[in-house]
Parts: structure tokens; C-alpha cells; sequence
């Protein structure tokens, strides 16, 4: 039981993952596949960010109060990753905003269809 | 759109200078404490959108015109690409900010808030033209159908 709450961060990080694939699978409808990757994108910064806590430090600002600080490298990358997760949003709306114009549907089964019968 | 519900319309003008206030704070407080371009051009992007769902789109574009969006985009990464390259001429490494001030410690501390401005403008703009290119959308079609139509929208939002 206490490893489970030691490791807490990890187990969420799975539960959002798996969550967060389970939706971009399960559903047909292009924005909910996108909503499901954003929660998948936010399991990753938090497996990273996760490792970088130093117990009994402090945020990585320099002082002279304090001598430990947690590891600043896994924000500067999940900074990066947030960004670039905007822009992959963004393309993706971008994607299911053309397809609705060209086909009339955003979900994936109809557009199939519509392909097919053409 | 909710360009009639009066408490949205109220409230957003006393946030709108809260906001951007918030947004300069974390923009100016980043080299030495928490914060920096990225959140701050978010924050100061934020607050134009709000004004933009409230009040319409085409009132937000009176506000930030998108042709002026389209040269801070590239004005924000030669502000940063800059910097680099004025380090290079006075003799450092490129992103070497410590011959811009009279001290080292002085150069640096300029070059990195040099280096926030142009994330912040590039960052900001960005979020804004990704909004405009979206919300924006519905009043362009409608502005290709109806070219009559153009004065009637003005007057609606003034």
C-alpha cells in the first residue's frame, strides 16, 4: 500500500495514458480523438516531470537560503513538449476543420463511407 | 456569440487590464523568479482572445489587426536571433550574453531579457493568429458570401 502512494505519480501517469489511447481507439468522432491525445500528451510531461522532484528541494531558483533544488532539465523539456503539443492541436483542428468543410462529417466511420462510395 | 449578456461584457473590461498587468508581471519577473515568455505571451494572448469571444472577432481584429500579427511572428524570433548574433559580434559565443553590459553579470541580465521579449511577441502573436485563423472562420465565409452585408456587421459591433 505505501509503495502505491510512494509511486502515486506513476500510477496516474498509466491511468492517463491508457485513458487517453482508449479514446483516440474507442472513439469515431475526430475531436474526441484529439481531446484523448491532449490527455495522453499530458501523461508524458507528467512521467517526466515526475523524476525530477528532489525531496526537500526547492523550486530551482538560486538563493542563499536554500542549498537543494529539484532538477530544472525535465521543465525546460516539458516546456518544449507543451509547446509543441499546441502546435500539434492546432494542425489537428486545422485537419478535422477541412475535412468537415470537404465531407460533411467529422466522424471517422461516415468519412470511410463516403470514400467508399465515391 | 454572447455580445448581449451585460455581466460577461462588464466583468471582461475589469479583467482584460488584470490580465495583461499579470501577464507584463510574469513576462518581467522571469529571469530571476518563475515565469518567462512562454507563459507570459499565453497570458497576454489570453486576454485578447477573451476581448475576442466576448465582443466578436472582428472587434478583436480592431484591436490586433492580423497583418500586424503576421510581422510580430517573425519579428519576435529575430529579437532572439539577434541577441545571439550581437554576442557573436562583440566577440562571445552566439547566445552569449555577458559582453552587452558593462559586467558580465549586467550583459546577461540584459541578454535574457532581450531573449523573453522576443519569445513573449512570437509566442503571443502566434496563440493569436491560431485564434483568429479558427474563431475567425465563420465571419470570413460569411464576409465571402454577403460582400453587402459588410456594413450592417459594423454597426452591429460598434
Amino acid at each position: 500500500m505505501i509503495e502505491i502512494l510512494a509511486t502515486v505519480n506513476y500510477w496516474v501517469t498509466i491511468l492517463l495514458m491508457m485513458g487517453g489511447l482508449y479514446i483516440v481507439v474507442a472513439h469515431g468522432n475526430m475531436i474526441k480523438k484529439l481531446v484523448g491525445l491532449g490527455i495522453l500528451q499530458t501523461s508524458v510531461y507528467l512521467l517526466f516531470l515526475s523524476p525530477g522532484k528532489v525531496l526537500g528541494g526547492t523550486a530551482p531558483i538560486i538563493s542563499e537560503d536554500f542549498t537543494v533544488y529539484s532538477n530544472p532539465l525535465p521543465h525546460v523539456l516539458i516546456l518544449t513538449a507543451i509547446v509543441v503539443g499546441v502546435a500539434t492541436l492546432a494542425l489537428g483542428m486545422a485537419l478535422v476543420v477541412r475535412i468537415h468543410e470537404a465531407y460533411g462529417t467529422i466522424e471517422d466511420d461516415e468519412v470511410h463511407d463516403l470514400e467508399l462510395d465515391e | 456569440m454572447m455580445r448581449d449578456t451585460i455581466i460577461l461584457r462588464v466583468v471582461v473590461k475589469l479583467l482584460l487590464p488584470a490580465i495583461l498587468l499579470f501577464a507584463l508581471y510574469v513576462q518581467f519577473h522571469g529571469d530571476y523568479g518563475p515565469g518567462g515568455g512562454f507563459q507570459a505571451g499565453v497570458a497576454a494572448a489570453a486576454a485578447i482572445i477573451l476581448y475576442g469571444m466576448i465582443f466578436g472577432i472582428s472587434a478583436a481584429r480592431t484591436v490586433v489587426p492580423q497583418r500586424v500579427l503576421y510581422m510580430l511572428i517573425p519579428l519576435g524570433v529575430l529579437i532572439f536571433a539577434g541577441t545571439g548574433v550581437a554576442g557573436l559580434l562583440l566577440g562571445a559565443n552566439f547566445l552569449d550574453y555577458s559582453p552587452l553590459g558593462s559586467t558580465a553579470e549586467a550583459g546577461q541580465h540584459l541578454g535574457i531579457l532581450i531573449v523573453e521579449l522576443g519569445v513573449f511577441v512570437t509566442v503571443s502573436s502566434s496563440m493569436l493568429a491560431i485564434f483568429y485563423a479558427f474563431g475567425g472562420r465563420a465571419e470570413d465565409a460569411l464576409a465571402e458570401e454577403e460582400p453587402t452585408d459588410d456594413g450592417d456587421r459594423k454597426g452591429e459591433i460598434e
